[in-house]
């Protein structure tokens, strides 16, 4: 994704004014060591100590390198435990980081979100008939796909609602954001009120896993589970960059855009999918994170600028990272214990979300 | 040319353009005037291609409707009456989106000056690094202008005249930069290219429109050259005010016309 060659220091090479190009793939070459850094921190940090020098070498050598050793049980603990969940954590920072990127570009609105158009809230759904009517109603379907039901079930819950939206808001094949954003509020609350149906009928074990499920936490990443949303969610990140040019130039409007020469409908329709892929896919695997998708583009903006051919490689690796820092805090906080995820980010980015908006009142109008 | 043949466009129900048949020639600057809610500015976003329309509208003899947008962007650029930003891009980084059609014309080692130059153009020189959303009005303006001329900075591509589509291009500038603006669309006509302009101006009109089109009540009722249709029977009948053409103010009252520019 970034070009070696091009890579530079700003003020090596000589920047024209209003060009921040350079300053961007600066920082998205610093973002992957930060990432590399903070993915070995994660996998050596926990209840069962390893140094980071001991699991890389582990890696490359295999058991039989020096000192640093690892014991068969750390071995066991870090590449089944610790790296899955590692690796699902940077996934779904990535697409959540992401996916606000592209709703804020479609939107073209600083705050729209994935959870504002009701998609992560179709995903809930999906996820809770499954916690709750898994025994009974949806037995077939939890018998067909065992532990992938809640996954599943979960995705196909963001998918049809934003399908829903897309039928609602779209009119003789075009798309008005507008009404797509007031029926996803309208479809949100529907969800949500199905889902409190659900809860309501729920006994006393199923609530206590659907608190945990709605808190959000990586706890359940395995192997089988990357297999499943890894996919998915690689696939919906990897039409992005082609959808960078066309979100630029949708900041200008609609029109403009399509007078631009972009296919600003077609734009509209992978943007939405790939989306509703991508946060589908997260929130079954890890319930509801929130501020990842606002936070993390918001911050990016102010450093880079708005450009989305950076904005979008840089969200997936600073969300990414925020969220294996976010997972770290709440693996260790209460250790031995454990802090559902959805906590620490709301703790974390609520706050600093209304300290930018206080910061910048006044300049960005809101 | 840009040849319309019998467009009508209703919005909610509510016939805003009625069989308007309408031509722009390369070479040209045909100017788009009548009273507030005529549907000038309707007319103008059907044949950018923006509303569905009855009715058949070519560019070059190619019929808009089976234009891809890639396809219609190298043959037109649009300058809308205003342009709202969602996030604080740079001046540089908002002409350069003119450039994503990837048809400017320009020698491929060309396109990365065409900021400063299209810039220079508008006179904005350095004005490439500050944020758009600082600007004033006039000042946004130009820059969305100098975004246009990117798109289309060779008047002719391939032997093909191409076309600057321009909403109240001088809307909201001084007097100075409605001449320089006015010049270069001018100078775009001159080298080739059409350019299409809804005005409001009438003195601005009559010096550098080649034709004038009129628009009353969704209708096209005059189209010609300008000593041929600004006429005091239209002042009236359009425009509702009985204005006398050529009439100069009694006594001392002052006035500015921009035909006395020194030039």
């Amino acid at each position: 994704m970034v070009d070696q060659t091009l890579t530079g220091v700003p003020g090596m090479s000589t920047v024209a004014e209003g060009d921040r190009s350079v300053r961007a793939r600066a920082v998205i070459f610093a973002l992957v060591g930060v990432l590399i850094v903070t993915a070995l921190l994660s996998l050596a940090s926990g209840a069962s100590d390893a140094s980071p020098v001991g699991v890389v070498s582990d890696w490359l050598f295999g058991p039989s390198a020096g000192g640093d050793a690892l014991s068969a049980r750390d071995r066991v603990i870090i590449n089944d435990i610790r790296l899955p969940r590692v690796l699902m954590g940077a996934l779904i920072g990535a697409a959540l980081a992401v996916s606000g990127a592209v709703m804020q570009g479609l939107f073209r609105n600083p705050l729209a979100d994935p959870g504002l158009i009701g998609i992560s809230a179709g995903s809930s759904l999906g996820a809770v008939g499954v916690i709750v009517l898994g025994a009974t109603v949806l037995a077939p379907f939890t018998d067909l796909f065992g532990a992938l039901a809640l996954p599943f079930a979960a995705f196909v819950g963001g998918l049809i609602t934003t399908l829903i939206l897309y039928r609602i808001a779209t009119r003789q094949g075009q798309t008005s954001v507008a009404t797509m954003l007031l029926a996803g509020i309208a479809l949100a609350a529907l969800a949500m009120a199905l889902t409190g149906v659900l809860i309501y009928m729920a006994d006393d074990r199923q609530l206590r896993d659907l608190t945990f499920w709605q808190l959000g936490s990586l706890a359940g990443a395995t192997w089988q589970k990357i297999g499943v949303v890894g996919p998915i969610i690689a696939v919906a990140l990897a039409a992005t960059p082609f959808l960078a040019r066309g979100l630029n130039a949708l900041a200008l409007g609609e029109a403009t855009a399509h007078h631009l020469g972009i296919p600003v409908q077609r734009l509209k329709y992978i943007a939405i999918v790939a989306v509703a892929a991508a946060v589908g896919a997260s929130v079954a695997v890890s319930g509801g994170i929130g501020f990842v998708g606002i936070v993390v583009p918001h911050l990016l903006r102010l450093l880079i600028g708005p450009d989305n051919r950076y904005l979008l490689p840089a969200s997936a690796l600073l969300g990414a990272v925020l969220l294996l820092l976010a997972d770290a805090v709440a693996r260790t906080i209460v250790a031995p214990a454990e802090l559902p995820i959805g906590i620490v980010t709301a703790c974390v980015g609520g706050p600093f979300f209304l300290w930018i908006l206080l910061r910048k009142r006044g300049v960005l109008d809101l | 040319m840009i040849d319309a043949h019998d467009v009508s466009v209703a919005i909610g129900g509510k016939a805003i353009v009625s069989a308007v048949d309408f031509t722009a020639r390369a070479g040209e600057v045909t100017a788009i005037v009548g009273p507030n809610g005529s549907g000038k500015t309707t007319l103008l976003r059907a044949l950018s291609g923006d509303l569905p329309y009855n009715g058949r509208v070519a560019i070059n003899g190619f019929d808009l409707a089976g234009l891809k947008p890639v396809e219609a962007a190298a043959m037109r650029a649009v300058l809308p009456q205003a342009t709202t930003l969602a996030f604080p891009f740079t001046v540089r980084e908002i002409i350069r989106l003119g450039l994503v059609g990837g048809r400017s014309g320009a020698l491929a080692g060309e396109d990365k000056q065409l900021p400063e130059r299209a810039l220079a153009r508008v006179d904005l020189e350095g004005f490439a690094g500050r944020f758009y959303q600082e600007l004033s009005g006039g000042e946004q303006q130009r820059v969305q202008l100098a975004r246009v001329l990117c798109q289309v900075w060779t008047p002719v591509l391939d032997g093909k005249p191409r076309y600057l589509l321009l909403d109240e291009p001088v809307s909201s500038l001084d007097i100075k930069h409605q001449l320089i603006i006015m010049d270069v669309a001018r100078d775009f006509a001159r080298r080739g290219g059409g350019v299409v302009a809804i005005l409001h101006d009438l003195n601005l009109t009559a010096m550098y429109a080649d034709r004038i089109c009129v628009m009353h009540r969704g209708r096209l009722t005059a189209d010609g050259a300008p000593v041929d249709v600004l006429s005091d029977n239209l002042m009236d009948t359009v425009f509702g005010c009985r204005l006398k053409i050529g009439a100069l103010p009694a006594g001392n009252m002052p006035f500015v016309l921009p035909q006395s520019a020194a030039r």
